[in-house]
């Protein structure tokens, strides 16, 4: 009885979200590049086009805690879908051992690729009603840039973190990173490509803290 | 000790690689403009193609060189405009050493330039106007070096025939026999390449058809300097078309007409007493298929042609080709295409009946690889051989190495 009890202790301790017993709170805000020009598709050779025009994605930053976390039991499938010519969302971060799905909800084709040294892969050219969804599991940390092999102009990320603590701030930059653990950790701000900030931070239990990354 | 500087060159080259597309992918960032409120956007893009041929002479398709090993770059530069969600402009202009492969020196020109007009969302009527790839088959959206598997054009877009656009054969021997006592650039395939000659269009799609009409200055065999409306008006105009099927996106299907005058003005004085250059008449009919799912892309294109000769009468050929390209990693491809061209006999009372150009069978395997998203190095080679006639035959091997940007 007591074995089967402390079976059941293990299980649901393994299962909890470490944010159930974590509690301290950052947030603040990132200054965010100058918003990123529509791209514009090139369409010379298809003989029938349609109108419309791409829509602008506002430059987002991810901030995590950097640290040596356990690895969580279970991770959630992420979606990383191709409608109306572009990726949605433009920019996705996961956890390392993440599985992503790239459904197609466009009427055409499309062919997802990445030759980033985080993840090389090419899903080939899939319908958009075809089951199982395309999927790729990310079990390399770094950034992952997806494009499409038919339409040039398609371009997304992936980052790929090796913490449970992450969240995407806002458009202007704003963000509140709650349920992190106690400790003394490294709180970074992942802008783009070649730009990542950070701080040392302190936290503490039941603690919220303001930080900006200027 | 070896294996490490390997694995360390290795990982230097993937290193580089990524920080190449990094690069670029800000370059595109920096060559991309907008302005009120996005609703101007412009794009400048292209390709930067280092190419060497390696063949016998003479030698194949359209290159038109006298040395057998021939280095040919070429930059292309393309702007694509954006205005609203209705308006699109386009320009192709290259630096190279002649719209074909040949050991001419440096030359500029502007190929593509045109403007469409979309009135509704659905894309159920685009109107285009400008000097543009002919909407016939289903090779030109492929066309590029960055897409086109292979570095050649199929057989039936580059094989040279017994036409010739400059003048009338004065004879049926002339015809039929004269091929070798001109230069090869007095000649003229069945389709030049992609037929970037001056027109409007129409096109559509509905439901599953999609169409597409042009009117252009010149047949689909004219030659790149008759695209130019400057050098060619619009007195004798080449009317196309296509009608296209697509049950769903991995089948393509399509059928192609043309029609229209293939002679340049020079050729009138070489006409027969009282006949004009719209008496002679370029006529082509043409089917293609497409599939493509997952790592495997097949095209075939079938095409019947007539020409109107003068002295001659009617001279009939066909053309086709199966071609299949396999991504076999992420980053490596090979490619395999058959091609062959049939010709017809033409006869006179004189002369009896004579096949007008020796039958052509060929054969291109090419493999490409992806060093990034930017960069691709593709060889090929390819094995012509005349099925009638002498039984001459041919080799080819080519490399191509593009840089996009």
């Amino acid at each position: 009885m007591r074995l089967r009890g402390l079976l059941w202790f293990n299980a649901v301790f393994s299962i909890m979200p470490v944010a159930l017993w974590a509690s301290a709170v950052v947030e603040g805000r990132v200054e965010l590049p100058k918003s990123h020009t529509a791209p514009v598709q090139a369409k010379r050779y298809e003989i029938v086009t349609k109108g419309g025009v791409l829509s602008t994605q506002p430059p987002l930053a991810v901030v995590y805690l950097d640290g040596a976390f356990p690895k969580l039991a279970s991770l959630p499938t992420k979606q990383v879908a191709q409608k109306d010519l572009t990726f949605v969302p433009a920019l996705l971060p996961v956890p390392v051992g993440t599985k992503v799905e790239f459904p197609n909800l466009d009427e055409t084709y499309h062919n997802i690729f990445s030759y980033s040294p985080a993840k090389r892969f090419d899903l080939g050219r899939y319908r958009p009603e075809e089951r199982p969804i395309p999927t790729q599991v990310f079990d390399k940390l770094g950034l992952v840039t997806l494009r499409c092999d038919i339409h040039e102009h398609m371009r997304g990320l992936i980052l790929v973190l090796n913490t449970p603590y992450f969240v995407m701030t806002d458009t202007d930059g704003h963000f509140r990173l709650s349920g992190l653990p106690a400790g003394r950790y490294t709180l970074k701000a992942w802008i783009d490509s070649r730009t990542t900030r950070e701080k040392p931070v302190e936290l503490k239990n039941d603690q919220t803290l303001h930080i900006d990354f200027p | 000790m070896k294996l490490r500087v390997l694995s360390l060159c290795a990982f230097a080259c993937t290193a580089c690689a990524f920080d190449i597309d990094d690069f670029f992918d800000r370059l595109d960032t920096a060559l991309t403009i907008s302005a009120f409120h996005d609703n101007l956007r412009a794009r400048l893009s292209g390709t930067l193609d280092l190419e060497i041929y390696h063949f016998e002479q003479p030698a194949p398709g359209l290159i038109d060189s006298s040395i057998d090993t021939l280095f040919n770059p070429r930059l292309t530069l393309f702007l694509d405009a954006q205005v609203g969600s209705h308006i699109y402009f386009f320009s192709q202009s290259r630096l190279d050493r002649g719209f074909d492969p040949s050991d001419n020196g440096a030359q500029i020109r502007l190929d593509e330039y045109a403007l469409r007009v979309t009135p509704w969302d659905d894309g159920r009527l685009t109107l285009q106007i400008g000097k543009f790839a002919t909407v016939v088959g289903n090779w030109i959206p492929r066309h590029l070096s960055w897409e086109n598997p292979f570095i050649n054009a199929p057989l039936v877009y580059e094989n040279l025939t017994s036409i010739r656009d400059k003048s009338a054969p004065f004879s049926l021997f002339d015809f039929v026999y004269g091929f070798y006592y001109y230069q090869k650039y007095a000649f003229n395939p069945v389709i030049w390449g992609p037929s970037y000659a001056s027109g409007i269009s129409v096109s559509g799609r509905l439901d599953r058809f999609d169409y597409a009409v042009e009117m252009k200055n010149a047949s689909l065999s004219s030659r790149p300097e008759s695209w130019n409306v400057t050098e060619n008006g619009f007195e004798h105009p080449t009317f196309s078309g296509r009608l296209g099927f697509r049950p769903n996106e991995a089948w393509n299907l399509g059928f192609s007409a043309s029609e229209g005058p293939y002679f340049r003005r020079e050729a009138e004085t070489t006409l027969p007493p009282g006949r004009d250059i719209g008496d002679y008449r370029e006529f082509v009919l043409g089917q293609d298929a497409g599939f493509a799912w997952r790592h495997v892309q097949v095209w075939v294109e079938f095409y019947e042609a007539r020409f109107e000769v003068p002295r001659v009468g009617n001279a009939d050929t066909f053309a086709y080709y199966v071609e299949a390209k396999y991504k076999f990693t992420p980053q490596f491809f090979g490619a395999i295409r058959w091609n062959q061209q049939l010709f017809g006999d033409v006869s006179n009372p004189d002369s009896g009946s004579v096949r007008w150009s020796d039958d052509l069978a060929r054969i291109d395997l090419a493999a490409g690889y992806r060093f990034t998203s930017h960069t691709q190095l593709k060889l090929q080679y390819s094995y012509q051989h005349e099925t009638t006639g002498q039984g001459r035959d041919n080799h080819l091997v080519a490399a191509q190495l593009t840089t996009r940007f």
